[in-house]
């Protein structure tokens, strides 16, 4: 290993930040340092994701603990010569929240960072994924070797079981037990899976997981392996994650020469073996009895359970199937103990939880907080509130399995049973704040969509009752909604939950029904007054020009796709509404210091002035002034 | 006519080989006129594949109807012979003067006797046994063989080797070829209907081709609170084709998908390996456009 450097440069290549030019970034970083004959003071380490995505591509200066975000190519040359040469650390690339006048330079004293406790994501940021060494540094392949040396299958399953760890997948099933139940089947061979094909919309811990410490996913199946008296694991990734699958490959691989992976580890009778599967890209194969399927080479479709897989699973023997985060718990809860791991959480929910806070929220990124933390704690000091100064309304956790917590429930600890009781459920753990912009008629379109083109098809219930609720919410917002829609559509999801065999099915009207129980009024102006409060559903709403506030600049005439909007120069424009699409390129466009174009529903529309013929802004205002 | 033919060394008959519609087509036209035919076949008896079709391509004519009374009419020709279950084993001579020396598999029935009628057949007690038909091994386009051999032999012995197999092929077509579908369920023995199943479950393999760069773009849950409905809406417009559509050139397909999970970049498009984070309905035209330079650039390079 290379000897310590006067200063350590992390710089994340999660996927999100090497979307933002990452990688361009390190060649330039090493281009000025070479130039500025820094090579062998500073260390340029590529870290995985380091959570604060929105903020990327971002980097973090160790000793000193100063973070950078929104790097661009052209700041590296004056970064490099201003804080590695002179010392002196750039402000104006720390990060700064909307309303503060003084940047935060200290990682930790960012909010978004300080109310989070880093348990599976302890090695995120400060590590290079693609060398064990640095793993093993941070006390990596610890606990397997205290697995192997001094502990019997018997007390792991103990261990996990008395940590009181629950499945981050959604469910929320008691880890050590399912652990327990597959030890206890006499068939072998017994197989191991880790899930890693997160197909909720919106949520990515366990990408960030294999991307940024895939070692102690491969360290939490070994042992996972051990407990259950499995030695063949296989780890199912999503093919839409090519990051992910190339890191744990290249992990595996050292795991293997290592020693740490495949006949004898450490030296022990113990064999295991891990290979990587790819999914292609179908939902329903993160239900675990059709990820089956699916490694079989069979049509993913559930199946009926019981037999559950640790019972009767992959090629008909005993499977056990974890997620990714639930593992990458595993070698913590063995080397610091249940104890201290169930000191962590609520009564029923051990622990820590990834979530990713994405949507209409000021700070996006991973974060990983403790259970029973409020949902007010999340939004406002981790996520830094709601951009532009809007409302907040609804946040939706669980994914299309989920549903939208309103603000009034903001008070509420999250773990899974307070969850599941407001009408949403942990899911895997995306969060998506919505703001006052967000319509529920149409995110609830949205969700059915989704789960309606994802439906494998096997149950009539869950295939033609998605179908039947998207096609009463498109009548909906289309404005065609008509008296009893409501009734139906809660009547029709509370049946496709009774009626579906798996989790897809039972859960795919949680979307629906959560926002019928907390938004229900939106959903009545929707039907009865023809109008959407939040201006999104098109046939609803209508782009308009404000007479007083338009200059005649042309901008949105020039953009306007279907020549809808008539006008001169320094002449008040008129859209003409009948060819208007209803794009929003307009409305774009206008700079932001008119902000002539607004958005009007229902019976704003009738009350609007419609000019009948263009004239000029100075007549308009000198008409207007004296009226 | 006759002592002309003679005179020239050439013998007024001749042979067809092959009792297909064409087969008697011909011999009929060359027994009008006079000439003395003796018809081949390979079969026990004529009338070749036409006999096995309801209809016939352009008219969607009903094809008994234009063979029946060309059959008929053979039948009863007593300038045409019929030589079935034979085939031609050599000729010599030359054109107009030649011996052809046939093998007659036997029929084990006496045809001078046999009247056609039928009861021995439905007598026989093994008349419904199974034949088995010996399938024709399919064979892979020679453009296919190298990889697509390589791909099942490297996953031959593994577990569950279809679904490796399927990406690697989807890998380097980007679509599934019907041959090498249908070779792929020849090695493996899944079933074809198996495998097509499969290929059309899941959302990144296609049965079509598809164009050189795929735009994805997200519709995420955070993607889609963030705008990207009226992305892909610009996407299609300016490109001209539907979602999951391919443009003409080639070049693009359109695609909308689930979550590529840079929600803090929402929302997200990307082209190729391209990932474009934070679009903007108005950068379109320029993404789009850059692509295309980008490939002229590598079609250039590799010229």
């Amino acid at each position: 290993m290379a000897e310590k450097r006067r200063i350590e440069l992390m710089v994340c290549t999660g996927t999100g930040c090497f979307a933002g030019g990452a990688f361009q970034i390190i060649e330039e970083l090493n281009k000025e340092l070479e130039s500025f004959g820094l090579k062998d003071e500073v260390s340029l380490v590529a870290t995985g994701c380091n959570g604060f995505c929105g903020q990327g591509p971002l980097m973090v200066v160790l000793p000193d603990n100063i973070f950078y975000g929104w790097l661009e190519k052209k700041d590296v040359h004056y970064l490099v010569e201003e804080h590695f040469l002179k010392g002196r650390p750039v402000k104006r690339l720390m990060f700064m929240p909307p309303d503060e006048k003084e940047p935060f330079p200290l990682l930790s004293d960012i909010p978004f960072f300080k109310k989070q406790l880093l348990v599976v994501l302890r090695n995120k940021g400060i590590i290079d994924p693609e060398k064990i060494e640095d793993y093993i540094a941070r006390d990596g392949y610890l606990a397997i070797e205290k697995v192997v040396a001094s502990m019997s299958p018997k007390d792991v399953r103990e261990e996990i079981l008395k940590s009181g760890l629950r499945g981050r997948g959604g469910a929320g099933f008691l880890t050590g037990k399912k652990w327990e139940i597959a030890s206890q089947q006499i068939k072998t061979p017994k197989y191991f899976i880790a899930n890693c094909d997160e197909g909720d919309p919106g949520a990515y811990m366990d990408r960030s997981v294999l991307e940024s410490d895939p070692h102690s996913v491969i360290e939490g199946m070994c042992i996972a392996g051990y407990a259950i008296g499995s030695n063949e694991g296989f780890i199912y990734v999503r093919t839409e994650y090519p990051l992910a699958i190339k890191r744990m490959g290249i992990a595996i691989k050292q795991a293997e020469e290592y020693g740490l992976l495949g006949r004898n580890i450490l030296g022990s009778d113990f064999d295991f073996t891990i290979e990587i599967r790819e999914g292609s890209g179908a939902f329903v194969c993160g239900e675990e009895t059709s990820l089956i399927h699916s490694i079989e080479g069979n049509i993913p479709e559930p199946r009926q359970r019981p037999p559950f897989p640790a019972q009767t699973g992959l090629w008909g023997c005993p499977t056990v199937i974890n997620n990714v985060e639930t593992l990458a718990n595993v070698p913590v809860i063995i080397t610091r103990g249940a104890d201290w791991f169930s000191k962590i959480g609520t009564e029923t929910s051990k622990g820590t939880k990834i979530f990713s806070l994405v949507g209409k929220i000021n700070n996006t990124g991973l974060i990983e907080v403790p259970m029973g933390i409020t949902l007010k704690e999340v939004v406002y000091e981790i996520g830094g509130g709601i951009p532009k100064g809007k409302k907040f309304k609804a946040v939706q956790t669980g994914g299309p399995s989920g549903g939208c917590i309103p603000s009034s429930m903001l008070d509420s600890p999250i773990d899974y049973e307070s969850l599941q009781k407001a009408g949403s459920m942990m899911g895997s753990g995306g969060m998506i704040v919505m703001d006052e912009d967000t319509c529920v008629v149409d995110v609830s379109k949205f969700f059915i969509q989704f789960t309606n083109e994802e439906s494998c098809g096997k149950c009539t219930s869950c295939r033609d009752g998605s179908e039947a609720l998207l096609e009463v919410l498109t009548r909906i917002s289309d404005g065609e909604g008509r008296e009893g829609d409501i009734d139906f559509l809660t009547e029709l999801g509370e049946s496709i939950k009774d009626a579906s065999m798996c989790g897809l099915g039972q859960t795919l009207p949680n979307p629906v029904l959560s926002t019928l129980r907390y938004f229900k009024d939106e959903y009545e102006a929707h039907i009865k007054e023809k109008k959407c409060p939040a201006l999104v559903c098109r046939n609803l709403i209508q782009y308009y020009i404000d007479p007083n506030k338009c200059v005649g600049c042309l901008l949105c005439i020039k953009s306007c796709p279907t020549e809808a909007i008539t006008g001169e120069s320094k002449f008040i424009h008129i859209i003409n509404q009948e060819n208007c699409h209803k794009c929003g390129q307009c409305l774009e466009v206008c700079p932001p210091k008119i902000s002539a174009i607004i958005k009007v529903t229902g019976s704003d529309m009738e009350n609007l002035v419609q000019l009948s013929e263009i004239i000029s802004c100075k007549e308009w205002k000198k008409n207007h002034e004296y009226s | 006519m006759f002592d002309d033919n003679k005179s020239n060394g050439k013998i007024g008959s001749a042979l067809v080989v092959g009792g297909g519609i064409g087969g008697m087509q011909a011999a009929l036209d060359l027994a009008e006129s006079g000439i003395k035919v003796y018809l081949v076949d390979n079969k026990p008896s004529i009338g070749g594949v036409m006999a096995q079709l309801d209809k016939t391509f352009p008219t969607n004519d009903c094809a008994m109807c234009t063979m029946a009374p060309r059959l008929v009419e053979i039948g009863r020709h007593k300038d045409i012979e019929k030589i079935t279950l034979s085939e031609v084993e050599s000729i010599t001579g030359q054109p107009g003067n030649f011996s052809v020396r046939l093998n007659k598999k036997p029929r084990y029935v006496d045809e001078k006797k046999c009247t056609g009628c039928g009861a021995c057949v439905s007598n026989c007690p093994t008349r419904n046994s199974v034949q088995i038909v010996e399938k024709e091994k399919i064979k892979l386009q020679p453009k296919y063989a190298e990889t697509v051999t390589e791909i099942l032999k490297k996953h031959q012995d593994r577990k569950g080797p279809l679904m490796p197999i399927l990406q690697e092929v989807n890998a380097a077509y980007n679509y599934f070829p019907e041959n090498v579908l249908r070779y792929i369920s020849q090695e493996t023995k899944y079933s074809l209907s198996h495998i097509t199943r499969i290929a059309t479950f899941y959302s990144s393999f296609s049965l079509k081709p598809i164009g050189k760069h795929t735009i994805n773009v997200c519709m995420g849950t955070a993607c889609y609170v963030r705008g990207s409905g009226i992305l892909l809406e610009q996407f299609s417009e300016k490109l001209n084709v539907k979602a999951g559509e391919t443009t003409e050139d080639m070049l693009f397909t359109l695609k909308a998908v689930r979550c590529i999970g840079c929600c803090g970049l929402a929302p997200v498009a990307t082209i190729g390996d391209d990932v474009y984070g934070k679009l903007q309905t108005k950068k379109i035209p320029e993404i789009i456009e850059k692509s295309k330079i980008k490939e002229l650039q590598y079609a250039q390079a590799n010229n």
